[in-house]
Order: structure tokens, then sequence, then C-alpha cells
């Protein structure tokens, strides 16, 4: 079967945060916005639309949200209409599919956004809403979230590889410093030097508040189009090369290693395949930081940092500019904030604004050509990557 | 326009006009004994347990005697967790129930200092940990009653126990071994 080539032409993200919006006006904030930032764009072009969205049943009570949300961005798709579920990777589903049906030949011109309201007036509600994410029959009653797990994740790294806090926190100094330069990152205007992050209060041991990402409202779109239509919108294409998935348990007890991630690995194995790349060739990577630890473990399966040498890595500022590969200069999910199916899309419009050279300097990667998307979802049961690649020529 | 820089209605409009006279309120009725809300089935964790409503509800009486079962695959000699109705490698549905280990030995551990879920937040500080039962392919993930968190150790024995959760369901955790 013949696939076409297909290229991301543009995004635009809400301002993340504490946001006194509903649901609903986040998606139409988002619709305004792509269309502000992409003017060749017209509403009858889009014969798609891929939702992203986690749990709008829980954090907005609304279901059929996929025709909810074209409606608020003022599009009639009319070939395929659907929303992706993935937890945290909801949003990547939502491109991975927009990208299936272009390269199929299903569409031609698709939105692909990812949308969440997490903020409510009652955070216990909302935490029960992200413990749903997990087995709720069995892992939910004894109190799993995602902070436990995580935590656990960072107590088997600390006592295997001799790993520390003051590593981790290298991690979320590096991610915020980067959100600073990006002002629809939830921290843009917060400072957390090391010795703060240290000294926050701890969440879920050994993991810190400044381990952790945030409880956000936002939302995130891009437009993919097929090969032959990328010049009508955009100089600076990211044409989609590869991508990989897997997923290899859901209940906890099923995880098997906390600190080897196999699905991980053969998610990046079939991406880099995909691509004809190696990992020493991605410029920059905007992986799956929900927690430090988790950053740390992915430096290590991409094969960027040996086994267990995840700590040092960030230690030593191989994640950053000037290192072996620049790891989330978005500002990440510790930065920039976490709503649950918006971060997907919000990572791989960064992509495009790299490849374009239209962000600030303290956070442009030098000359980018290639770029790995990831994220991970559940208790990183769930594995997703993306690479993309910037050029001319299809 | 950007809605949320709107200013927000003056509090005073809404106030009765000086003019208008505030029409007296109905007598409050006779208090009565407030009525305890049950908790929405979709926001409690715990499952459902009786035999109307899950396959599995022997798991639960078996939990009433004070063991923890669960499902076994005779074809494939597999120990399955949790307790399942049709085997993940062959997908035969005959499935045998066995005892479970009590005594096991904590492999990871943290805890939850914050951000519970709705009905644990008067639980906090709480620990949860995973755990390798004793003699079987298991590591199981649970509450560890019996240490605070921070007295606990990887490695350390515990046991696994059921309680009954107040409302007639049963459930099982992990107690530390004095």
């Amino acid at each position: 079967m013949n696939v076409r080539d297909v290229a991301l032409v543009g995004g635009s993200t809400t301002k993340f945060g504490v946001r006194p919006s509903t649901w609903a006006e986040l998606a139409q904030e988002v619709g305004a916005a792509l269309f502000r930032e992409i003017p060749e764009l017209r509403a009858e072009d889009v014969d798609s639309f891929f939702l992203g969205a986690a749990e709008p049943e829980r954090f907005a009570f609304q279901s059929h949200v996929a025709p909810f949300a074209a409606e608020q961005m003022g599009l009639r798709p009319h070939r395929i209409i659907q929303r992706t579920e993935l937890a945290c990777a909801s949003g990547q589903s939502a491109i991975r599919s927009a990208y299936a049906a272009i390269a199929s030949g299903l569409s031609d011109v698709a939105v692909a956004v990812g949308v969440e309201k997490m903020n409510l007036p009652s955070m216990a509600e909302a935490n029960s809403s992200m413990a749903c994410v997990m087995d709720r029959a069995w892992d939910g009653p004894h109190g799993a979230t995602a902070p436990p797990f995580f935590a656990m994740v960072a107590q088997r790294h600390q006592l295997e590889y001799g790993t520390t806090d003051e590593q981790m926190a290298a991690v979320s100094e590096k991610n915020h410093r980067f959100a600073n330069s990006n002002p629809e990152a939830q921290f843009y205007e917060k400072k957390f030097p090391r010795d703060k992050l240290l000294r926050l209060p701890i969440v879920a041991p050994p993991l810190r508040l400044g381990d952790c990402s945030s409880m956000t409202d936002g939302a995130a779109a891009v437009l993919l189009v097929a090969a032959d239509r990328a010049r009508r919108y955009t100089d600076t294409p990211a044409w989609i090369r590869g991508t990989g998935q897997y997923s290899n348990f859901h209940n906890l007890a099923n995880a098997g290693s906390l600190t080897e991630w196999s699905g991980l690995r053969h998610a990046a194995r079939e991406a880099f395949g995909r691509a004809g790349i190696g990992a020493d060739q991605v410029d920059f990577a905007e992986v799956h930081d929900c927690f430090t630890i988790s950053e740390i473990v992915e430096y290590e399966m991409f094969g960027w940092a040996a086994p267990g040498r995840g700590g040092q890595f960030a230690a030593d500022g191989q994640g950053d500019i000037g290192g072996k590969v620049v790891v989330n200069p978005r500002g990440g999910l510790l930065g920039c904030g976490h709503p649950l199916g918006a971060t997907g899309v919000a990572q791989a419009v960064e992509v495009h604004r790299q490849f374009a050279h239209k962000v600030p300097a303290a956070r442009a990667v030098p000359d980018p050509e290639w770029a790995l998307v990831h994220n991970l979802s559940g208790s990183a049961n769930v594995h997703s990557v993306m690479i993309y690649q910037a050029g001319g020529a299809a | 326009m950007s809605v949320e820089s709107r200013p927000r209605r003056p509090a005073a409009t809404l106030a009765p006009a000086p003019n208008e006279t505030t029409p007296t309120a109905p007598p409050a009725p006779a208090p009565s004994a407030p009525v305890r809300e049950k908790k929405p089935f979709l926001l409690d964790f715990f499952p459902l347990e009786t035999a109307d409503q899950t396959r599995l509800s022997r798991f639960f009486e078996r939990l009433k005697e004070g063991t923890v079962s669960t499902t076994r695959c005779p074809k494939d000699d597999l120990l399955l967790w949790p307790p399942r109705t049709a085997c993940p490698v062959c997908h035969g549905e005959t499935l045998e129930w066995v005892d479970l280990p009590a005594r096991g030995h904590i492999y990871a551990f943290s805890a939850v200092l914050g951000g519970a879920p709705l009905g644990m937040e008067g639980e906090v500080p709480f620990a949860v940990g995973l755990v390798d039962l004793e003699g079987v392919p298991l590591r199981l993930f649970g509450r560890i009653e019996g240490h605070p968190w921070n007295e606990l150790r990887i490695g350390q024995p515990v046991r696994l126990e059921s309680y009954d959760i107040g409302d007639g369901r049963w459930f099982y955790r992990f107690r530390t071994e004095t």
C-alpha cells in the first residue's frame, strides 16, 4: 500500500494554567488561535477532526466531545470525526490518528486538537478523576494515583543506581528555566532554582512538589495535511517520519521492573526504524516529564544515557542546550503544566515552532533537523513516540 | 475581546433597590436528622462485590473469611492477578480459585501525603507499596498499614489482611509484621 507523506504545517496553544474558562471556552480559544496562526486556513478545507481528551466526562461532565469541540472551533468535518482517549497521551493519539488518516488517503486536511479542563472547585474530585486512569477496582481502592506510583519508580532508581534528589531537581530546574521563555507555560513567571526545589514539600516520598507536573487547564491544536498541500500553509513543514507505540500492562501488579520501561524501548525502536534514523541524530526531544524521574528513565530508554546513568546525564546538563540532546525546550510538563489531552498536541506545536525558528533565543535549538515527541500514559504502561523532520521537500 | 478581562458585575447591582421591600421569607422547616449522602458509586473506587454484579464474587466471599485468593489457569499453569474470568494466554474460561500466601516483602513503597482521591482525604498520610508474595510469582500493589511511611523499608515483611470497609463490602491491604 502506498503511504502518503504527511506534514504538520502549524499549530497553536492556549495559555496553560488555572484558567477561569470552561472546557468549551478553551476549545473556542484554541480554535481562534489556530486560525490566527494559519491565515491561509479555511474552515471548509478541514475534512477530518481528531480530538484528544482524556477525561471530559469527569472534568466537564461532557461526552460526545469531538463534535462538541468541532462546533466550538467552527468546523464541520465531513470525512472522519472522532475522539482519541489514551489518558496522558490522548493528544498525541489524536495526531497519530490524523497522520494515519492522511497517509492512507482517507483525509487530506485534518485538525488534531487536545483539550483538558482539570481545575475544579473540588480538588478531591479531580484527584479521583486522575485515579481512575489506574485499574479502578483493584488499584484504586488503595489510593493509587500517579504520584505514589512514580515515587516508587524514583525509589527503585535511587536504590538500584544511586540516583539522587539533587539529580531529579536538575531536571525540574532545566524545564522550569525553559518555561520562563514560554509565555503559554503555566509557570512562565515562576523561578525554581535547585535549592528552592529541594526545599519544597514532599508530595509522595521521595518526590517533592517540584518533581511533579500539575493539574492544568489548556488546549492545543495542529493542522496536518497531505504532502502536496503543505506549501499552501507554511514554508517550514514538519514531516512525520516515524511513529511507534507499545502497551504491555495495565494493573500495577503486572508492571515488572519499575526502572526498565521495555514498552518505551519497543515504541522507540519502531519509530526510529520507520524514520530511518538513530537516537544520536535527534536534535531535540519533547518527552513526557510528568515527574522528574520519568525524564531520567526516558534518557536511558531512548539510549541517550547508559542504563542507570540518567540522573548523572541530568546533573551534567546533557539534556540542556549545548548537551547531547535538547530535552523539553518548551518547558516540559513540569514547566508548562499537564492538561492531559492538550499536552501531546502542545509538544507538536513546539516542534513546528522550533523548525520555523519562531521561539525565543533562550530555548531555541540551533538548526534542528530531527525532533522526537514522546508521551507515556497511565503508570508508564503505554508509550507513544513520533519523529519529525524539518525541511523543504516531502 | 477577551472574555476573562471583562469586569465582574458590581455586587451592589444584585442587591434590592433601596425602595423595594424584601419579601418575607417562608418559615424554615423544622430541622430533621441530617441525611448522610451515600458516595456516588462512580466516585467510590471499591468494586461492587455481589454475585448479581460480578462473576468474581467468590473472591469477596473468601475475603470475608480472611483469605485473599485469585484465579489460576490450569492449562497454562498461570497464576493471574487481578482475578479474571478468561485466561489472557489461552483465552480459556475455565479458571480455578486458589488461596494466596499471606506473607510477602516490600519491593517498593511510597505514601500519599496530599492529593488523595475523594473519600480518602481523612486517611492522609497513608503508605502504599508493591509487595512480592512469598512462594508465588506475584507482586501486588496495596495500602500498607502498621507503621508510618517513614518507618518502612524495602524488604520489610508484611502480611495480607482483609477488612470490612463499613458498608458490607470487604477489601484487602497489607500490614507490617510486628
